[in-house]
């Protein structure tokens, strides 16, 4: 490519990255010191970051058409470099991250609209914002990620944004509870991206994806590591992918996602954030084609996801839950399709679902109303459907799928009893210990605070 | 037992689906207390706030919504010759309490007060509220004291032996470590310093006293709050995790694909059909509900009987039963109280509750409850054999603080002492009993009494405020208006105050008058493009009849060829919906037109107003052709909604029509055109848009009511039978039924086509009139929408309310009934030309055409009563405590089971108004002012129970405007006393845009004079 072009696109480059990560700061700042921003400077800003980032992302994609470049990388450069090892910090847009950019600038940008009018007065309007712009932000990093460790930046800001979202209302115990459980099980999946980029570098040394997967454009590629190499990372990232993309067996955060406001849960869980792992996949894809055996279990675990999907929506009664759960089944199965090698595929899949989703869910509270509209335009009530009912069943047994579906399969259960409690009891097995050995060393109780009364509050009526 | 059952129901929110929203007092079940103990049993049993916080009244002082000398008045009235009482020498018992409402009290944990006094600048600096003449001698007495008193070792002044040491012990180290030495070159700060310290060593050494009655805080009843308090381990969270997600499966109306299993067999059988078998899952928190469900199941159990044996094992005995009973439902009030209302009124929903819902739900929770109870017990090695006596273990570990701690109370009486000018010297000399008494009666003075003061004189400003509004405004002739253009009658709502006031400025020709929006005709209604019938009337009618819509035999094929399309339309979307949630309906569509979907979005979003236009278009292809009819004539009886059983007799018709007319005192004077107007609001992405609809509809909109009474009247043999009965119709006046969209701000007329050629002109006049009321209507509503510039012209404004109802994100598309405060019965006349900011509700009554017995009255006031008192309350509670009365924001809001909302993925359901509809209210109780004598009064509630109870325990409040002499008497505890204006002065506007332009908040009442009916047609 030719320099004039290349220049060209380093800046339209920055104008798609570093639009929503100045916005960040705009937004933060203030709000440190206290000073309170007008609801229109704040949509205003929002709004010409994402204007200024389409436009940008549009005229990559028109360049890289009329050029035919399938592949721009931006180098931004070492983050760290000591012998053996470096952390390169690159940007690359190309038939996955473009696509990719373009749906996050539109979701976010509509949402953003929708969101300056919708939280109107809201108290928290600013830190919706704020998160909101290290959302997009993350999105931008991790579609347009050029390393794995570039990757993982924008992964733990949407992981971060995501959790401090679902507990909007931190004044009420269950979006804190459920805002925990969110950020805990990405946290398991940060965990596993982490992993897998060290083992990367140990395995080749390198993290830049034009190495490990090959100098040719996506989906062209093919990787330098061995098939058992290939394996083992590929399995940690699939790991990551099922956190982030509420697999089984970690599906359950998705429904306790929807306790914030109605456009976060949109955009965020039922549209991009969602779909991440799935794009971790596809941009890993040569990885799968090396280890058939990781093809299988990505195809077992979408397709599995799939099933469990599609049988917990049925049972739901409200309108966030079902649709979380037929996002669930849908994710499912274009993990499946990238386990089979259908990548475009599961790009038009992963692109038409966000944006159907989107909109289901933006328009979730006028359920009542269109319900209402489809009777009187059919003539008649729509009662419970039990043609859904899987035919040929015994009583038991559809009872048992029932209850199957409306305890949402169990996992949650199950990773409360076999996961969470276990973890926990060995820490109160170590606190005992530590408890005794400072007893010991104090020669008496050394905890007293534990004794501290819980003071009693709503005194107010009191007096 | 069932029967205890049913008292403690009545006190659940009585919200049935949410598509039919109705207004009734939150606290319903207590109107038989007079409201200030209804309001305090009912915060107590719902653990909410029935008042502002105090603060908010504070401000309100501040700003001048509440007078000093409303509160002055309030205390008179409360304390009586209490008030003159003297407390410990110091002050009387008003002034006390005055200075306790006037000035914040802070107050907090322990900890946190003696935080607060070391670290901030409690001890350096007296409270700035300090009236400043009190302070100098505040200052210089104590001055004296330690120069005079405390230096000195022993007495020189006779003061007595015990005295001194105790001084000495006190102060001692004060003086020492302030400097003694220099104690006469100390500075002014010095000074404030060394009086706030010794009046805090005051305090904490008087707060020093014995409770000889101690008023510890009342024992929780359920295991649930003994444990929480405890251990800190919520078990409602683990019984609500399965009630929740059970309930709503249960009460679902088709909205999940499979639907519960034995969900006809009632609560109880399908609960221990669906977890009374093991599956294969362990659920440590839940173990052990499986076994005790086969359990009950094998020893066939009745719900009644298991939830006896439930009481039982938690050894909960009969007595206990009036307190537990209620507590248990309401812990999970929402979904409790739905089952409730789908169990007793079974019309309401499609898929109706069996009867004894509630009785097998509790008896699902309990057994819950048992096991969660269990699983927390054995989680903190707590024993739980027997379960019985459970409370009584946990009550041993439970150390319940002291009412008050000597810091706490000290620092009230520390910072009360500041603000009423007590000094240390002052106080040093009270005596053991005296400071008895006075923290007594400051602890007697409570939040709750404190803020129920406020209240009453929040109430009392605006209650002199209008009363000497109207006491002015009534001084002038109440005449009707001359030879009317047209007349026009809409709801009571509080919404059409503004519009009818803008309608008699555009054209003063025209009179105007109010009716509950059901005009009188309690119906079924189907139109031609519903599915079903939907009930028109208040929530306490039962209608007798039902209404059809018919399309004119001309258009029946292009009716029928759209109905099909719709069908078709219908059915194509139906399955969109459905199957995008399935797996291979939800692949084929997002993967092949998924990305479609994002045009209606951004258009949608970006540009609500066009597309919105768009779809309009598109929408006349396919509705109902515009001639239609509604089959009012039955030929058959008993009323039905088959064929021929449809619609009404003559006499029926003649009835109602009758009814109305005199109702509203219009029995001569017709003008040409009489048009009655429905109204309804149309908005978008909205659960709760059956609150902005009609409430004497029940959350629907009124039109066919409107449509069906101005049909009636136009009927020439109703009008024979009217003639006999002595009302006489002219033969040019025409009816006219309508409809207000009070969202959008726009009149649509039906059944225009009947309409004679020679009122063509009327009509004309009746649009373009309409239409700028319309529009000045809309500009009025803007001034209350922060996101509307305060500049906008009318059309603007117009444009900007259609925008706001076309809009997905839009969470206000109006506000509906808020700021709702008056409620007058009486001729329009009277109150024609007063601006009263879309605060009240006005039904026309003319007290001149009512018999001896106040017939006419009666039958007015027992809807009227109900119905406003229900919208008012019902505001009045969703804004003093959002998230425990109300719906809270409905940002995070989520349709359940098609009935209701509940707060993200799983939540108590949110019966109530949501925050962003009451905003801008501000609670009070509704003021009723009728035209009419007190003795009319006392005859309707000696017949009236439901008025009498509303009135006589004031959760409504009623004054008396003599219909003749004017004069003003108000009634309060049983008793109508006359009342005096305090002014006679009335601000006056040229017109309504006048006097509210430019101002966002609450306004004032003026007289308009483009209003008065003397003004000519614009």
């Amino acid at each position: 490519m030719m320099d004039g072009y290349r220049e060209i696109m380093e800046w339209l480059g920055l104008i798609v990255v570093g639009g929503p990560l100045l916005l960040i700061p705009v937004l933060g700042i203030p709000a440190l010191f206290s000073y309170h921003l007008s609801e229109r400077f704040i949509s205003r800003a929002g709004q010409s970051v994402v204007v200024a980032g389409l436009l940008a992302s549009f005229a990559i994609l028109a360049i890289m058409l009329t050029s035919h470049s399938h592949q721009v990388p931006i180098d931004i450069g070492n983050w760290v470099q000591i012998p053996h090892y470096h952390l390169f910090l690159k940007i690359e847009f190309d038939r996955l991250s473009v696509p990719f950019v373009i749906l996050s600038f539109v979701l976010c940008g509509t949402i953003g609209a929708f969101a300056a009018r919708y939280m109107h007065r809201e108290p928290g309007f600013n830190r919706f914002h704020l998160l909101y712009s290290l959302f997009l932000a993350g999105m931008i990093i991790t579609s347009t990620a050029g390393t794995i460790e570039t990757l993982f930046t924008g992964w733990e800001m949407v992981g971060l944004s995501s959790a401090l979202l679902v507990a909007f209302y931190h004044e009420r115990p269950a979006p804190v509870r459920n805002g925990l459980w969110v950020w805990s099980v990405y946290r398991i999946s940060d965990a596993a991206l982490l992993l897998a980029s060290v083992v990367l570098h140990h395995a080749s040394g390198e993290g830049n994806f034009d190495k490990f997967l090959g100098a040719a454009s996506w989906p062209e590629g093919h990787t330098i590591l061995t098939e058992q190499q290939a394996f083992s990372v590929g399995i940690l990232i699939l790991i990551a992918a099922i956190g982030k993309s509420a697999l089984v067996p970690l599906s359950g955060w998705l429904p306790r996602a929807m306790e914030g406001p109605t456009p976060s849960s949109a955009v965020f869980y039922g549209a991009l954030s969602v779909h991440l792992g799935a794009f971790l996949l596809l941009r890993i894809s040569p990885l799968l084609e090396q280890s058939r055996w990781l093809c299988v279990i990505v195809v077992i675990v979408g397709l599995t996801t799939a099933a469990f999907g599609a049988i917990t929506a049925r049972v739901q009664t409200d309108i966030k839950c079902a649709l979380s759960f037929a996002s669930v089944t849908q994710v499912g199965i274009i993990v499946a399709e990238i386990g089979l090698g259908f990548r475009y595929i599961a790009l038009v899949h992963i692109l038409g679902h966000g944006c159907l989703r989107t909109l289901q869910f933006v328009r979730a509270p006028t359920l009542l109303l269109d319900y209402h509209n489809i009777e009187n335009a059919i003539g008649a009530r729509l009662g419970p459907n039990d043609a859904g009912h899987p035919r040929g069943l015994s009583e038991g047994w559809r009872t048992w799928l029932y209850r199957f579906a409306l305890e949402r399969g169990h996992l949650d259960d199950i990773l409360i009893d076999f996961v969470v409690r276990p973890f926990l009891r060995v820490f109160e097995i170590c606190d005992g210990w530590e408890r005794r050995w400072t007893d010991w060393l104090s020669a008496g109780d050394s905890r007293q605070s534990e004794h501290a009364r819980r003071t009693t509050t709503a005194p107010d009526d009191f007096l | 037992m069932a029967a205890s059952i049913r008292d403690a129901a009545e006190l659940l929110p009585s919200q049935g689906p949410i598509t039919a929203f109705v207004f009734l007092n939150t606290l319903q079940a207590l109107e038989g207390l007079p409201f200030a103990e209804g309001m305090k049993k009912g915060g107590r049993l719902f653990g909410c706030q029935v008042y502002l916080p105090e603060d908010r009244y504070r401000e309100k002082l501040a700003r001048g919504r509440i007078l000093r000398e409303d509160l002055d008045a309030e205390l008179e009235e409360d304390l009586q010759h209490r008030g003159a009482d003297v407390i410990a020498g110091l002050v009387t018992r008003k002034a006390l309490w005055m200075a306790m409402l006037e000035f914040p009290l802070r107050f907090g944990p322990t900890e946190e007060l003696q935080w607060f006094v070391a670290e901030s600048d409690a001890l350096q600096r007296l409270r700035s509220e300090m009236p400043d003449p009190l302070r100098q001698p505040f200052l210089n007495e104590t001055r004296q004291w330690a120069m005079r008193d405390l230096r000195m070792k022993t007495s020189e002044s006779g003061i007595h032996r015990h005295d001194v040491i105790l001084q000495h012990n006190l102060f001692g180290d004060l003086l020492t470590r302030f400097g003694a030495d220099n104690i006469e070159q100390w500075s002014d700060a010095t000074w404030e310093t060394f009086s706030l310290h010794a009046l805090w060593r005051v305090c904490r050494h008087g707060a020093h006293i014995r409770d000889e009655h101690p008023t510890a805080a009342p024992l929780p009843v359920r295991h649930r709050d003994w444990m929480l308090r405890t251990t800190g381990e919520d078990t409602d969270h683990l019984v609500h995790e399965v009630l929740i997600r059970f309930c709503s499966s249960f009460a679902d109306q088709g909205f999940a694909r499979w639907s519960l299993p034995e969900r006809n067999a009632g609560v109880f059988r399908s609960f221990t059909q669906l977890y009374g078998r093991a599956n294969g899952v362990p659920h440590a928190r839940m173990r052990g509900l499986a076994e005790e469900l086969h359990r009950i199941e094998r020893a066939a159990l009745t719900p009644l009987e298991s939830v006896l044996e439930s009481l039982e094992l938690l050894g909960v005995s009969a007595d206990e039963w009036p307190e537990f009973i209620p507590a248990t439902l309401l812990a999970l009030r929402g979904w409790a109280g739905l089952l409730w209302q789908m169990e007793v009124r079974a019309d309401r929903v499609p898929v109706p509750a069996p009867p004894g819902t509630l009785i097998e739900f509790l008896a699902v929770r309990l057994i819950l409850e048992r096991i969660a109870l269990q699983s927390a017990a054995a989680c903190h090695a707590i024993p739980v054999e027997p379960l019985s006596e459970l409370r009584q273990v946990l009550a041993k570990k439970l150390h319940s603080p002291p009412p008050a701690s000597i810091a706490q109370r000290a620092f009230l009486v520390f910072q009360l002492a500041q603000v009423l000018g007590w000094n240390a010297p002052r106080l040093f000399k009270l005596t053991k009993n005296e400071w008895h008494d006075l923290i007594f009666e400051i602890e007697a003075f409570s939040g709750h009494e404190r803020r129920r003061l406020y209240h009453e004189a929040f109430e009392r400003r605006f209650r002199v405020n209008s009363l000497d509004a109207i006491a002015v405004h009534a001084q002038r002739p109440a005449v009707r208006v001359k030879s009317p253009r047209y007349q026009i009658v809409t709801c009571i709502d509080t919404r059409e105050e503004s519009f009818r006031r803008h309608l008699e400025e555009v054209a003063p020709s025209v009179e105007t008058f109010g009716a509950p929006g059901f005009y009188g005709v309690p119906i079924y209604y189907r139109g031609a493009a519903d599915a079903h019938f939907t009930t028109l009337c208040p929530i306490v009618v039962m209608p007798k009849h039902w209404v059809t819509e018919e399309v004119a035999l001309t258009m029946e094929d292009e009716h029928r060829r759209r109905a099909q399309t719709r069908k078709a339309l219908g059915a194509a979307s139906r399955e969109v919906h459905v199957r995008s949630r399935t797996i291979a309906g939800g692949a084929l569509l997002t993967a092949t037109f998924g990305v479609l979907a994002s045009v209606p979005l951004v258009a949608r979003v970006l540009f609500p107003r066009l597309t919105s236009q768009f779809r309009r278009i598109l929408g006349k292809f396919v509705e109902p052709p515009p001639v239609t009819r509604l089959c009012l004539e039955r030929s058959e009886d008993p009323p039905g909604p088959e064929n021929g059983h449809v619609g009404f007799r003559v006499h029926e018709m003649a009835d109602m029509g009758e009814r109305l007319l005199r109702d509203i005192g219009l029995t001569n004077g017709f003008a040409r055109i009489v048009t009655f107007l429905g109204h309804g609001s149309y908005c978008l992405n909205n659960p709760h848009k059956s609150a902005y609809d009609c409430g004497a509809c029940s959350g629907g909109a009124g039109g066919p009511n409107a449509r069906a009474l101005a049909a009636m009247l136009n009927d020439s043999r109703v009008r024979n039978i009217l003639y006999q009965r002595g009302i006489e119709i002219p033969s040019s006046t025409a009816f006219l039924g309508g409809m207000h969209n009070t969202c959008t701000d726009v009149v649509t007329f039906f059944d225009l086509d009947l309409l004679p050629s020679s009122h063509r002109a009327d009509y004309e006049f009746i649009t373009r009139t309409l239409a700028e009321a319309c529009e000045r209507n809309a500009h009025e509503r803007c001034r209350r929408f922060q996101s509307a510039p305060l500049n906008l012209s009318f059309a603007a404004a117009h444009r900007h309310v259609e925008g706001r109802s076309q809009d997905l994100a839009q969470t206000r598309p109006e506000f509906g009934n808020a700021t709702n405060a008056l409620c007058f019965v009486g001729r329009r006349a009277t109150l024609r030309g007063l601006y009263l900011d879309r605060r009240a509700f006005d039904q026309s009554y003319d007290p001149h055409s009512d018999d001896s017995e106040y017939t006419i009255l009666g039958r007015i006031l027992s809807a009227v009563v109900p119905v406003c008192s229900g919208i008012n309350l019902q505001y009045y509670f969703s804004y003093v405590d959002s998230p425990g009365f109300g719906a809270g924001t409905k940002l995070p809001h989520n349709v359940v089971s098609l009935l209701g909302v509940m707060n993200g993925p799983s939540s108590d359901l949110r019966p109530g108004l949501p925050w962003q509809g009451v905003e801008i209210h501000e609670p009070m109780r509704l003021l009723l002012i009728i035209e009419s004598t007190p003795h009319a009064m006392r005859t309707i509630m000696a017949r009236n129970p439901t008025v009498a109870r509303i009135l006589r325990n004031e959760w409504m409040q009623l004054a008396m405007l003599h219909p003749d002499t004017k004069e003003i008497l108000i009634y309060r505890n049983d008793e109508f006393t006359p009342y005096t204006p305090i002014t006679m002065e009335l601000p006056q506007a040229d017109s309504s845009t006048d006097w509210y332009r430019g101002w966002r908040d609450h306004l004032g009442f003026a007289q308009i004079r483009a209003a008065s009916s003397s003004a000519s047609d614009r």
